[in-house]
């Protein structure tokens, strides 16, 4: 394995996703730090803080894995404020949506915002995932 | 006395043929004119026989030799509408009569017989009567009366199929003054603009709009309306039709409701397929990754916390389906009867199931159902919308503030409602509006008890029995959940 990625970040509400991808994080060594953010509101207050504070730009995740269903701010509601401050954040973030819906009417929807980069439907196989995390870190 | 000349000039102008009977000799002397119009024909044998032979159509043939004799005899006046060929070939309508002498009838030497055209108004006649025809049975058949309103001295005018429309007896004449009673009333303000334009402005309408039969049955009808000018151009009049569409007009109000019934079962099969795909599939996607991560994992710890994932993820499961199973029996149960439910009975079964809650949050329930004591409904949903949103009431209260909640049902416009407010934390609506029915939707954060089910729940059984919910509310003040049944 050549680099690694430095951050990630996974929003999700759901708390035993979130553990597992911990797990397999860890196990498989993919990245050196990992963010957690149980809804949109929270992640989203996170950036709009470093971007304010104009805080080390190391704080800031490769990449994120984003999930659409949660209470308070859902995936699309981030996207929609996300989109508003990304170019103001110094640094190259890879987006993944991430989502147990198999419905088209997400998929189209998710691929139509820029910044997504792929729309990835739960579960995510530990090979995709070391994959991805190959790819953010090259 | 007019010479034969000048006769012959004017009654030539007229387009008049005639014939002169010489009464003793029984001779008949044709007119230049009535010669012209048969085509001058050669003659060789009697004169009147050629006549009833060649030139009169045949249907006529009796009666005029009867009336003919009875003329010169009894001097009988003569009047008749025959048929006769002429130099084209083609039969065209006259009328025949005799001159009648005045008074010396003992004198009498000779009869005049006259020709007059009347093709072209025979002609018109006949249309006229063959339009009237169509006219009549179109009307019939589509039901489609005339009315006249005449503006100037009051009157109205209906034929026979408006009356029939109307329901009304034959010779019933409308009163101007009564007009508006054949119009629902629902409908009185929309018939007197148009009234008022067509007559104030010339302003022609065309409305489908629901009348009054004479038996107090209501039913819909397409009216049009013109108005009918004097020669200042003033408006004098207001005429139209009237059609009756009562039968169109149901079963495309049916049409209509069927549709929103489709819809809105459309919209709850999106709602499950969402179900399915957003909140069984987290838990089966989880699943199949703790079994990934199973095979991956080397040490017997590791195994076991994984093993306890999945007793999680089974308990969510089963919370999961549950879930869909309330949204599903909505369908069922909206086969069963609606019942006379007092709402008094339903409020007390829902304060005896929550109880401990409102005694631990020591909330206050206040409850008003003299105006609409009871209603038709499904009791179980009845009594699971009112423990749904007391529930939630009690559960946002705002912090610190006794939780105070008010119910009331009423009656306006004739629709039944009912509200209940409460003196919670309320809700952005700017921000949340449009999700607040949506599901698994939760908005207030660190309520582990936020399921976000609840009012999907209550959205769906009201709509289910074709009510409506609406809700207002002010942050920090309260909230507002109003139904209409």
């Amino acid at each position: 394995m050549g680099q690694k990625v430095e951050l990630a970040c996974i929003i999700d509400d759901d708390k035993i996703y979130v553990n597992l991808v911990k797990k397999i994080i860890e196990i498989k060594k993919l990245s050196e730090n990992l963010l957690i953010y149980k809804n949109g509101k929270e992640a989203l207050d996170y950036f709009k803080e470093i971007m304010e504070n104009a805080t080390d730009e190391n704080k800031l995740p490769d990449i994120i894995f984003l999930d659409l269903n949660m209470p308070v701010m859902d995936g699309w509601e981030f996207l929609n404020e996300f989109i508003k401050i990304k170019n103001k954040l110094n640094k190259k973030i890879t987006l993944y949506v991430v989502s147990s819906s198999i419905d088209p009417r997400d998929l189209e929807r998710a691929r139509s915002f820029n910044l997504v980069t792929d729309y990835l439907i739960k579960p995510i196989e530990l090979k995709k995932f070391e994959k991805i995390f190959e790819k953010t870190a090259a | 006395m007019l010479s034969d000349l000048q006769l012959n000039s004017i009654l030539e102008d007229f387009d008049i043929a005639y014939w002169k009977i010489n009464l003793f000799s029984k001779e008949i002397t044709w007119s230049e004119h009535f010669n012209l119009l048969v085509g001058n024909p050669e003659i060789h044998e009697d004169r009147f026989e050629f006549f009833i032979n060649h030139i009169l159509h045949p249907d006529y043939r009796y009666d005029f030799r009867i009336h003919f004799e009875q003329l010169i005899k009894e001097n009988e006046a003569f009047s008749f509408e025959i048929k006769l060929k002429l130099e084209n070939g083609k039969y065209r309508w006259f009328e025949c009569k005799n001159l009648k002498n005045k008074g010396h009838s003992s004198l009498r030497e000779t009869a005049v017989l006259l020709f007059v055209n009347i093709h072209q108004s025979k002609r018109d006649q006949y249309t006229i009567e063959e339009n009237f025809f169509y006219y009549r049975e179109t009307a019939e058949m589509t039901s489609t009366g005339g009315w006249y309103i005449d503006t100037v001295h009051k009157n109205i005018y209906w034929d026979d199929v408006s009356r029939k429309i109307v329901d009304c007896p034959k010779d019933f004449q409308p009163a101007y003054e009564d007009r508006m009673n054949f119009y629902a009333k629902e409908h009185h303000n929309r018939m007197k603009n148009a009234f008022d334009k067509c007559e104030n402005y010339g302003i022609p309408f065309k409305l489908e709009i629901k009348m009054v039969s004479f038996q107090n049955r209501e039913f819909w009808v397409r009216l049009t309306g013109k108005p009918v000018y004097n020669e200042e151009q003033e408006v004098i009049g207001i005429r139209g039709v009237l059609q009756n569409i009562d039968d169109n007009k149901n079963n495309e109000l049916n049409l209509q409701n069927s549709l929103d019934i489709i819809a809105t079962q459309n919209s709850r099969l999106f709602n499950f397929a969402h179900i399915v795909s957003h909140h069984l599939r987290s838990h089966s996607s989880n699943l199949s990754l703790i079994v990934e991560l199973l095979r991956e994992s080397k040490t017997d710890r590791d195994k076991l916390d994984l093993l306890a994932n999945v007793e999680d993820v089974a308990g969510n499961l089963d919370n999961a389906i549950s879930r869909l199973n309330d949204i599903v029996s909505i369908q069922t149960s909206l086969k069963k009867e609606r019942v006379r439910i007092k709402f008094e009975e339903a409020m007390e079964v829902v304060l005896a199931s929550i109880s401990s809650l409102i005694n631990r949050e020591n909330a206050k329930i206040v409850a008003e159902f003299q105006d609409l004591k009871e209603i038709r409904y499904i009791p179980e949903y009845l009594e699971s919308i009112l423990l749904n949103l007391i529930t939630n009431a009690i559960r946002y209260r705002q912090p610190g503030r006794k939780p105070v909640i008010f119910i009331q049902t009423y009656v306006e416009n004739d629709k039944e409602y009912l509200e209940i407010s409460d003196n919670g934390m309320g809700i952005d609506l700017e921000e949340y509006g449009d999700k607040m029915f949506g599901m698994y939707k939760s908005f207030h954060q660190n309520n582990p008890e936020a399921k976000g089910i609840g009012l999907f729940i209550t959205k769906n059984q009201v709509e289910a029995l074709g009510g409506t919910i609406s809700v207002s509310s002010t942050v920090n003040i309260g909230t507002t959940f109003k139904i209409q049944f």
